[in-house]
């Protein structure tokens, strides 16, 4: 909680012109309250005590004239708040963003999709509860003020005697503050844990009944239900407490007030200072310490306990993903020094392989079993490689390990004979260009979008890339490069189409298509793939469909087991797996297959690992 | 819908108990006070100045007493009433809904149920404080105009001509500030959606090395977002300056009004401190349109979860399964889709007892609904499924999950722990068996006997304890002889601090009870072949789900096991998508040697598990197509096109537990001249045992499954 503190202080002190700004009008704002009792004390006892109602009018006009400057001085006073607030929230949400899209872009991490309701709903939270606890604070500071300055100017003693119970209530809310806000963020707690609990049990309605275990869950969601509730009760206690530092602050002095009345009247205090001194207590300071005590008690607390949350989440450490960690014996690269064709150089030497994996072994989780284990794998010029296997048997793993996204836990990735770990970001793009199955469309022309990768691609390059692909008929439809594109508005085929045309215009020579093109019909996707294997350089594609192997020039299996690799025709001879995809099957009447059946065992086909 | 509604909110009142009635007492008494304050004060006044009785000082205060109480009560009993209420409707939306059929449960996103259950229910769960205290907050400023007409009806006009004109003011503001606030939210979502795109295209991003320019691109609006945010505090201080007006203005106007009376001699100055007090009171009927506000939501609230309560729940029949084999027959077997188009169509098929029946057919055929209403996942729309002569709709509960298990192909795991999340059936069980355990000496030889009997998948009697027993102190165990074992495994979580820990689970004999459960829990992961997978984990079976990443297979296997302990039915759907054939092998042998012989019914694409099958129900467009040998269908070209494999549209998973197998790969054992190097491991598998009687083809581990 204390980041909240600093972190809230700190964009204060960065916004110090207009808070001077909102206190000075603040200031003329609080003219009334400074004025209210004194005016109506000589309008009472110089006017209307005094048979003279006229004058007793004139001295209400005054305070008339008081309340107009004050109506002024709070109009300006919250049209200065949009300086002081909305910086704070402009700065709030680039924490968010950029924060989100960082650690959503490094090794291994899934983009943060709570992202969104964090800027959305937790910022503006942030937002309006930050602008009302300045508006509650700064209204109770100078109304307060105001008010027991007026006083003093009726009776100085009465102003003492009002001014103790009213700190004390402060200091009494303000000891009390740190367990309200401790009570808030327990109850925003339970109210999540309730909604994850409950959330994962509906999710698994299904296994529950056949579980039979309808009572032991509702049992154990249950258990978070009186957790919230007992959590919600301490916020009422919490509540009760806050009345008692009003009942302090602010009634103790209308009490005082009351009580010494008699004893002031007969010291001299006329009617019109009695009112006057009861004007300044009972629509000055109590109202006044009412506001604070609620503004900050419900909004304040709110506050503290959100922007405490986007804090934290947004201060996680990045997962190594900047300094992406290589191999071991990996040194940051020196680009162009060594290999043959560095990150960066478009040429790609002779001899040299574009991508090579040299016994790499990567797994999810220090205990989980390797999804690629002390493998090998060397792409040339002129490569054609499919990729088939089952879900979960690491195909997305090995395309972010060859794109040099992925560090592996032993082994080394060179692309064009460089260490991919280490290498600059920028660099890598350059050398390969790896196209995910979900197509990144942004909202923006659609020439932006074809030159995302490479933004000095003549127009001629980009129309040939357009017809070359099949992308001619949505530029049509969308109405020329310049169009803008509604990304919502794109079926899911012609966002991978538009990704294809892009990565197709790259200068990158590999090109990695990880079921890239999943949403295009058979023609379509045949001629996205036609399109990249007459591009100079090598093709890697993750095979949605079986015709992507038939059109590579070599195939390779991933099932978890040992890698297989080799032309069409061969893995249809040695590999039963193989077979099965091609739809080559011989029925179970195979010879073969029963001879293996008995003596060996079964190929490992582990699928299980993502 | 609305009477369901008005009947909750109605519950609901009654509900918060003594706390509502304590609010309502305390704001009533609170109310009065503030009504009576302005009067006391200002005769408090007249007192100070020698005009009225010298008491009324210490009235007034004691009224300010009064109110001060009855504030702090009121926050009190408020807060507790509806804490109370809303954990009470809560758990009642809770039970219902977790006894509502899975598919009608599945009608709503899980999302609109868990609103409900959070959000709504809270909504309703304010009926009390906000029916008592809307009541009391409207006393205060409606007496107070009395209060003012009482004193000079000059002042009863001027206030009310003074609420007119703030109310105008708070309408204008409304206008003003919503224009300004759609255009600020039009912005915001532009932003949003951009931040959207980006997290989506995360990976081309990173790969292109571009997340700079993107952080800038998905803010580039926030300028504008700026514009807006300044137009909505203009909108603001435009409302808040006329309303910071005429409040005042309203007061001086009394004043003024108020001072002319005192001239006349009508009033004391006292009572003009009065009128003031009171016309700052009546301003306060602003409030009752806040409280409408409030009912409204309530009532929304208590509406919206009303109308889950009004679905029916499943019910259960009282009948028990007599001593059997496990013979399962559908018959006549139809079920409607919601649409009303027929997804199982008159199924008629006989399950020999501890037979393994493969179910295949092409996606949408019915496979899973045929799994689903086999176990009576859900009831059919005509017909009817008997387990030894017993529809399954007349099985009590427990008879039902004690004899059927089921495995998923993507199981939801619910629990903290693994523990839980495998005995999640069994703790259901012996939860069922009370009755049946309570009868057996607690701690006793028997009652491990008894369990076992129950659900021990593979005669682990011999299996060696490897968790060390929990001390049931820690344990929101629940109560029953059988249980505290298994609660002692599944429940011992760190943060187990459930109230109702009742001190008296610490059953005798819990020592051995929990070293014996503990067995049983190995037993059913060593089936499921996750045990090497669970004790490679720091905490082994004490992990937390949602700290251990966890493959599609993995997550597969522990579904598995939950399911094993069933006595006679076991139901995969497409259970074991995910596993490689040595895996899948390795359980088919330890579920074969179940010593009760279950009957199973196993969904699957994969040919080999078909081949090894003793029937093959082959299912098109919710019809059986066929039921035979996979040899004898083998014929027909249409069954063999069920196999011929290509992948099929797969999205590419986001979680890691939700990695999903669409691509249905089945591999042979390799050909050793070729693909000699496959994995040891797969080699070591091979010395399994496979039980394959001659002249069967396609002699897959899988067939072990029988």
């Amino acid at each position: 909680m204390s980041a909240v503190v600093r972190y809230t202080a700190a964009a204060l002190r960065r916004r110090a012109r207009p808070l001077g700004r909102l206190a000075g009008w603040s200031a003329a704002e609080a003219l009334p309250a400074l004025l209210a009792g004194y005016l109506t004390a000589r309008a009472v006892d110089d006017g209307f005590l005094a048979d003279r109602p006229g004058t007793g009018l004139a001295w209400l006009g005054v305070l008339a004239v008081a309340v107009g400057i004050g109506a002024v001085g709070t109009a300006r006073a919250y049209a200065c708040l949009g300086d002081v607030v909305e910086p704070f929230r402009d700065e709030l949400a680039r924490r968010v963003v950029s924060g989100a899209l960082s650690r959503s872009t490094a090794a291994g991490a899934r983009p943060e999709s709570t992202a969104v309701a964090r800027l959305t709903h937790q910022v503006e939270i942030v937002r309006d509860t930050f602008a009302g606890l300045v508006m509650v604070v700064r209204g109770f500071l100078f109304t307060a003020g105001a008010a027991l300055l007026g006083l003093v100017s009726l009776t100085p003693v009465v102003a003492g005697v009002v001014a103790v119970p009213l700190v004390a209530g402060l200091v009494l809310f303000a000891v009390a503050l740190p367990a309200m806000v401790a009570r808030q963020r327990d109850y925003v707690r339970a109210d999540e844990r309730l909604g994850e609990a409950a959330g994962g049990a509906l999710t698994g309605h299904r296994d529950v009944v056949a579980c039979g275990a309808q009572e032991i869950v509702a049992d154990r969601v249950g258990r978070q239900v009186d957790r919230q509730a007992r959590a919600e009760r301490a916020l009422a206690r919490m509540a009760a407490l806050r009345s008692l530092s009003l009942a302090v602050g602010g009634w103790l002095p209308l009490a005082v007030l009351l009580l010494a009345a008699p004893w002031l009247v007969r010291r001299g205090l006329t009617a019109g200072a009695v009112l006057g001194a009861l004007v300044y207590v009972a629509t000055g300071l109590q109202p006044a310490l009412h506001a604070l005590v609620q503004g900050v008690a419900g909004g304040g607390l709110r506050f503290a306990v959100t922007l405490d949350r986007i804090l934290t989440a947004t201060t996680l450490p990045p997962r190594e993903s900047t300094a992406r960690a290589g191999a071991p014996g990996d040194g940051p690269a020196p680009a162009g020094t060594s290999g043959c064709g560095p990150p960066g150089s478009t040429t790609g030497a002779a001899g040299c392989p574009l991508a090579e994996l040299r016994g790499v072994t990567f797994r999810y989780g220090p205990q989980a079993r390797p999804v690629l284990d002390d493998f090998d794998l060397t792409l040339s010029e002129g490569a054609h490689l499919a990729v088939v296997g089952p879900s979960g048997a690491g195909k997305s793993t090995l395309t972010g390990l060859l794109a040099g996204l992925l560090p592996p836990q032993a082994g080394t990735v060179l692309l064009g004979g460089v260490p991919a770990g280490g290498a600059d970001p920028a660099a890598l793009a350059r050398h390969r260009v790896l196209i995910p199955q979900e197509a990144y469309v942004f909202a923006g022309t659609l020439l932006e979008n074809l030159r995302y990768l490479r933004p000095a691609a003549p127009p001629d390059e980009v129309d040939a890339a357009v017809h070359r692909l099949g992308l001619a008929p949505l530029v049509r439809r969308l109405g020329g490069l310049t169009a803008t594109v509604h990304p919502p508005s794109l079926s899911a085929g012609e966002r991978q189409l538009v990704a294809a045309v892009r990565a197709h215009l790259s200068s990158a020579r590999l090109a990695i298509l990880d079921e890239a093109t999943c949403h295009l019909d058979p023609v379509a996707e045949a001629t996205v793939e036609d399109a990249f294997a007459s591009r100079p350089g090598a093709l890697v594609v993750v095979a949605h469909r079986i015709s992507s192997a038939l059109r590579a020039r070599e195939v390779l299996i991933l099932d978890g087991g040992c890698p297989l690799r080799g032309p069409h025709d061969e893995l249809l001879a040695r590999s039963a797996t193989y077979r099965e995809l091609v739809g080559h099957w011989r029925g179970p009447q195979d010879r073969t297959h029963r001879t293996d059946a008995t003596g060996g065992g079964p190929v490992p086909a582990e699928a299980a690992n993502r | 819908m609305a009477a369901d509604g008005n009947r909750l909110l109605r519950q609901a009142i009654t509900y918060g108990g003594g706390w509502t009635v304590a609010l309502g007492a305390a704001a009533l008494l609170g109310a009065a006070a503030e009504l009576l304050l302005p009067a006391a004060l200002g005769l408090a006044v007249d007192a100070a100045l020698g005009d009225a009785d010298p008491w009324w000082p210490l009235a007034a205060c004691g009224l300010v007493v009064l109110i001060v109480a009855t504030d702090t009560l009121s926050s009190l009993a408020s807060g507790a009433g509806t804490a109370r209420t809303t954990a009470r409707i809560r758990h009642r939306l809770l039970r219902h809904l977790l006894a509502l059929d899975p598919r009608r449960a599945a009608r709503h996103p899980v999302g609109d149920l868990v609103g409900r259950l959070v959000g709504q229910a809270a909504d309703a769960g304010q009926a009390g404080s906000t029916v008592v205290l809307g009541l009391a907050a409207a006393l205060p400023p409606l007496g107070s105009v009395v209060a003012l007409l009482l004193l000079d009806w000059r002042l009863a006009v001027t206030f009310g001509a003074g609420l007119l004109l703030l109310a105008v003011g708070l309408r204008a503001f409304v206008g003003d500030a919503s224009a300004a606030a759609a255009g600020y939210l039009g912005v915001q979502g532009r932003i949003a959606g951009r931040l959207a795109e980006a997290l989506h295209g995360a990976r081309t991003i990173a790969a292109a090395g571009t997340v700079r320019a993107e952080i800038d691109r998905v803010l580039a609006p926030l300028p504008l977002l700026r514009t807006h945010g300044d137009r909505t505090w203009t909108a603001l201080a435009r409302a808040s300056g006329r309303t910071a007006a005429i409040a005042p203005l309203l007061q001086l106007t009394i004043v003024a009004v108020g001072g002319w009376s005192v001239a006349d001699g009508r009033l004391t100055p006292g009572q003009l401190f009065a009128a003031v007090q009171y016309a700052a009171l009546g301003a306060g009927l602003g409030s009752v349109v806040a409280t409408l506000n409030r009912l409204v939501r309530t009532r929304a609230g208590a509406e919206r979860v009303a109308a889950v309560l009004a679905e029916p729940v499943r019910s259960y029949g009282p009948a028990s399964l007599p001593v059997g084999p496990g013979r399962l027959v559908l018959a006549g077997v139809t079920v409607y889709a919601d649409d009303g188009r027929p997804v199982l169509d008159a199924i008629d098929l006989r399950v020999p007892p501890a037979a393994t029946v493969a179910v295949v057919g092409p996606s949408g055929a019915g496979k899973s609904t045929l799994a689903a209403v086999a176990g009576r996942l859900r009831d059919p729309d005509a017909g009817e499924v008997l387990l030894d002569g017993v529809p399954l709709r007349r099985l009590s509960r427990s008879a039902l999950r004690h004899a059927v298990g089921y495995g998923f192909e993507r199981p939801v795991l619910i629990g903290d722990t693994i523990a839980e999340a495998v005995a999640l059936a069994a703790v259901a069980d012996t939860v069922a068996l009370d009755t049946v355990s309570a009868a057996l000496p607690p701690g006793s030889a028997t009652d491990p006997v008894a369990l076992d009997t129950v659900s021990d998948p593979v005669g682990l009697e011999t299996v060696a304890a490897t968790l060390t027993p929990v001390s049931a102190n820690n344990a929101d165990a629940r109560p029953g002889p059988a249980t505290p074992g298994f609660a002692s495994v599944a429940d011992a979580r760190p943060d187990a601090d459930a109230p109702d820990s009742a001190a008296g689970t610490a059953a005798p004999g819990l020592g051995a009870d929990g070293r014996l459960d503990a067995g049983r829990l190995v037993g059913l992961a060593r089936a499921a072949a996750i045990d090497e997978f669970v004790e490679r984990l720091p905490d082994g079976y004490h992990s937390r789900l949602d700290a251990t990443p966890m493959s599609g297979g993995e997550a597969q296997r522990l579904g598995l096991a939950r399911a094993l302990p069933a006595s006679r039915l076991l139901i995969l759907d497409d259970a074991t998508s995910s596993l490689d054939t040595a895996t899948e092998h390795r359980i088919a042998v330890a579920v074969a040697a179940h010593p009760d012989r279950r009957t199973r019914l196993v969904v699957t694409h994969r040919m080999a598990t078909a081949a090894g099958a003793d029937l093959v129900a082959w299912l098109d467009g919710g019809r059986l197509r066929g039921v035979g040998a996979h040899r004898e269908l083998w014929r027909d070209p249409e069954y063999r096109a069920v196999f011929s494999a290509s992948i099929p549209p797969q999205p590419e998973p986001t979680d890691k537990s939700a990695a999903k197998s669409t691509a249905r790969f089945m591999d042979e054992p390799p050909d050793k001249s070729v693909d000699g190097s496959a994995d040891g491991s797969a080699d070591g598998s091979a010395g399994e045992p496979v039980d394959e009687p001659t002249g069967e083809p396609a002699a897959e581990p899988v067939e072990a499954l029988r």
